[in-house]
């Protein structure tokens, strides 16, 4: 290809680069640049304190225990969407009739905003009148709190993302699944492989592509992890289960630390690429050729 | 003879499950569709309800009322925010595909080191959770009185989905032999020729998955609009909707009329999910096989 239609193609993705250059590289230049600073957000008045926000980060208690509630959220759901949703894609996988009608439910939550489902979840959650501990009492069972202290918010935040997401985890692996010649499997079964064994020697090697992809994607879902919390919990009890996400929202506009949560969003970016780049590789290197 | 009459029962065990399977498959199925129901279950036995009606809420309404709908329609600003939505979808939608699609055309056939470089780069772009970026972008936008105008937010959405939508069209098109490309090269078609003839109408399926994604994902954001569109006339439908959720202090909270609001807004999503059902269930699957 001669040079100057190579150059004319590499040209069409000028405006794209652009926007992302307006709307994200500047603004993560200005979040360095702000994380140096004291500053409420609107004044005039910044004064430049170098590296003392990132500083006061080990000391914030906070700080800690969205990280630890963000890399909850984050492998949580990971590892309760995968288990679903393949669990789910083998059983939707099977013949039956209204098959598709289940995969269609399944997969529906995921149109849903997390603001709305947050807000309607807590209806079921609540304390006061919750339909899961209305569902109780027809056994005689005590109203529960669920969500009284951070460790039971926190789980239940994860365990309604991991419900709600897991359709994506399912088409997925049902796309996987689909794509694995029917034979391997016949030929394991002859071979007198149980149908366990014939699953996890042949069937999950295979998918291999699909779990990075499923995996990758839902770690990284989970480590943004913001809409649900807004509604259900709202961080609390007592900002016990923000995830780093909303944590940065509420510095921001709520306690008037824009300097000190530009430090916070930069400390996000930083744990998202330290966890997701290894583990990428690492699956990666495991995927087999068929 | 032994070894063939075994692989013969175990024929039979793979395509013929017997009743009983049948029944524990029935069971699972409909035990799954009422899981994944019973938030619209919620949501509806709460919309037609009177505010003073304290059943529990795992049960039928004790009188049944149409007034929180009307009011929904009427008295509230849902209708406003409906436009206001529909437009950011659109904006968003025609952003990121034209941009998008023709940016992945010149960087999937440039070939050569810099496209490499560029889609490395764009990758990592990917990571970025948006929510560090949120001092960095906010005060920018204050500072360009980007804050409270639909298509100032448009374009920031659209910034920060294109790099999965550039990821996704440039691994399509790479799909999609060369050979073609430079048969039309070779009848003289220039770059853009090639484009609109060749690769233009192979992108069909990829562009109504990707649309799909892009339009459920802006209307469906809530972090960024809840920030910049804080102008009461400038709210999208999730926000109305949040702000119906959302007990002011000292304000009663009315649960039915947010929850008759919920339906309203979630109607024409899942009525154009089961209508496109075909697309996203389908299109998610091809994409995710590629």
């Amino acid at each position: 290809m001669d040079k100057r239609k190579k150059g004319i193609l590499l040209s069409l993705s000028i405006p794209a680069f652009l926007l992302i250059f307006i709307f994200m590289i500047v603004p993560l230049g200005n979040a360095l640049r702000v994380s140096f600073f004291k500053w409420n957000g609107f004044s005039q008045n910044m004064r430049f304190i170098g590296l003392e926000n990132y500083l006061s980060l080990f000391s914030d208690k906070v700080f800690w225990r969205s990280t630890a509630n963000t890399f909850v959220y984050g492998f949580g759901s990971t590892l309760l969407q995968n288990i679903f949703g393949l669990s789910a894609a083998l059983f939707v996988n099977k013949q039956f009739k209204g098959r598709n009608f289940v995969r269609l439910i399944l997969y529906m939550p995921i149109m849903i905003s997390g603001v709305i489902m947050g807000a309607i979840q807590y209806y079921i959650f609540s304390y006061d009148n919750g339909v899961l501990n209305n569902f109780l009492n027809l056994f005689g069972i005590e109203d529960i709190y669920w969500m009284k202290s951070g460790v039971g918010s926190v789980l239940i935040i994860t365990l309604i993302n991991s419900w709600q997401a897991m359709g994506f985890c399912m088409l997925i692996y049902l796309a996987g699944l689909q794509n694995i010649p029917k034979m391997y499997q016949e030929a394991a079964r002859l071979d007198g492989a149980s149908k366990w064994q014939a699953f996890f020697k042949v069937d999950i090697p295979l998918l291999m592509p699909a779990i990075t992809t499923a995996v990758i994607t839902n770690l990284i879902g989970g480590f943004k992890l913001y809409d649900i919390i807004v509604t259900l919990t709202n961080g609390g009890p007592n900002r016990k289960s923000l995830s780093l996400s909303y944590y940065i929202s509420l510095l921001y506009f709520n306690d008037e630390k824009a300097g000190y949560s530009s430090a916070v969003g930069i400390a996000l970016f930083v744990i998202i690429f330290i966890v997701a780049v290894p583990i990428n590789r690492y699956l990666r290197s495991k995927e087999v050729e068929f | 003879m032994k070894t063939s009459a075994s692989g013969k029962t175990k024929m039979k065990e793979i395509y013929a499950p017997n009743q009983k399977v049948k029944a524990g498959v029935y069971i699972i199925a409909a035990f799954l569709v009422i899981l994944y129901l019973l938030p619209i279950y919620v949501m509806l036995n709460q919309s037609f309800r009177y505010v003073t009606d304290l059943t529990p809420r795992l049960y039928l309404p004790e009188k049944w009322t149409l007034e929180n709908y009307i009011e929904a329609f009427t008295s509230s600003s849902l209708i406003g925010s409906f436009k206001n939505s529909i437009v950011l979808v659109a904006e968003v939608c025609a952003v990121e595909i034209v941009l998008g699609g023709i940016a992945a055309y010149g960087l999937a056939r440039a070939g050569g080191k810099v496209s490499t470089t560029l889609r490395t780069f764009n990758i990592c772009i990917m990571m970025i959770p948006s929510l560090s970026l949120l001092v960095g972008t906010y005060s920018l936008m204050v500072k360009f009185h980007m804050v409270n105008k639909i298509w100032a937010l448009a374009l920031q959405t659209a910034a920060i989905g294109m790099s999965s939508t550039m990821f996704f069209y440039t691994s399509f098109i790479i799909s999609i032999p060369k050979d073609l490309d430079e048969a039309a090269a070779i009848d003289g078609a220039g770059i853009f020729r090639t484009f609109f003839t060749i690769i233009l109408p192979q992108l069909k399926p990829i562009t109504v998955t990707r649309l799909i994604m892009i339009a459920v994902g802006a209307w469906n954001s809530y972090a960024m609009p809840s920030y910049l569109l804080t102008d009461t006339s400038k709210s999208t439908v999730i926000l109305t909707v949040r702000k119906a959720f959302y007990t002011a202090y000292g304000a009663v909270q009315n649960v039915p009329l947010a929850c008759a609001m919920c339906a309203v807004a979630l109607l024409p999503v899942i009525l154009l999910y089961i209508l496109l059902q075909r697309y996203i269930i389908e299109g998610q699957l091809d994409s995710v096989s590629k």
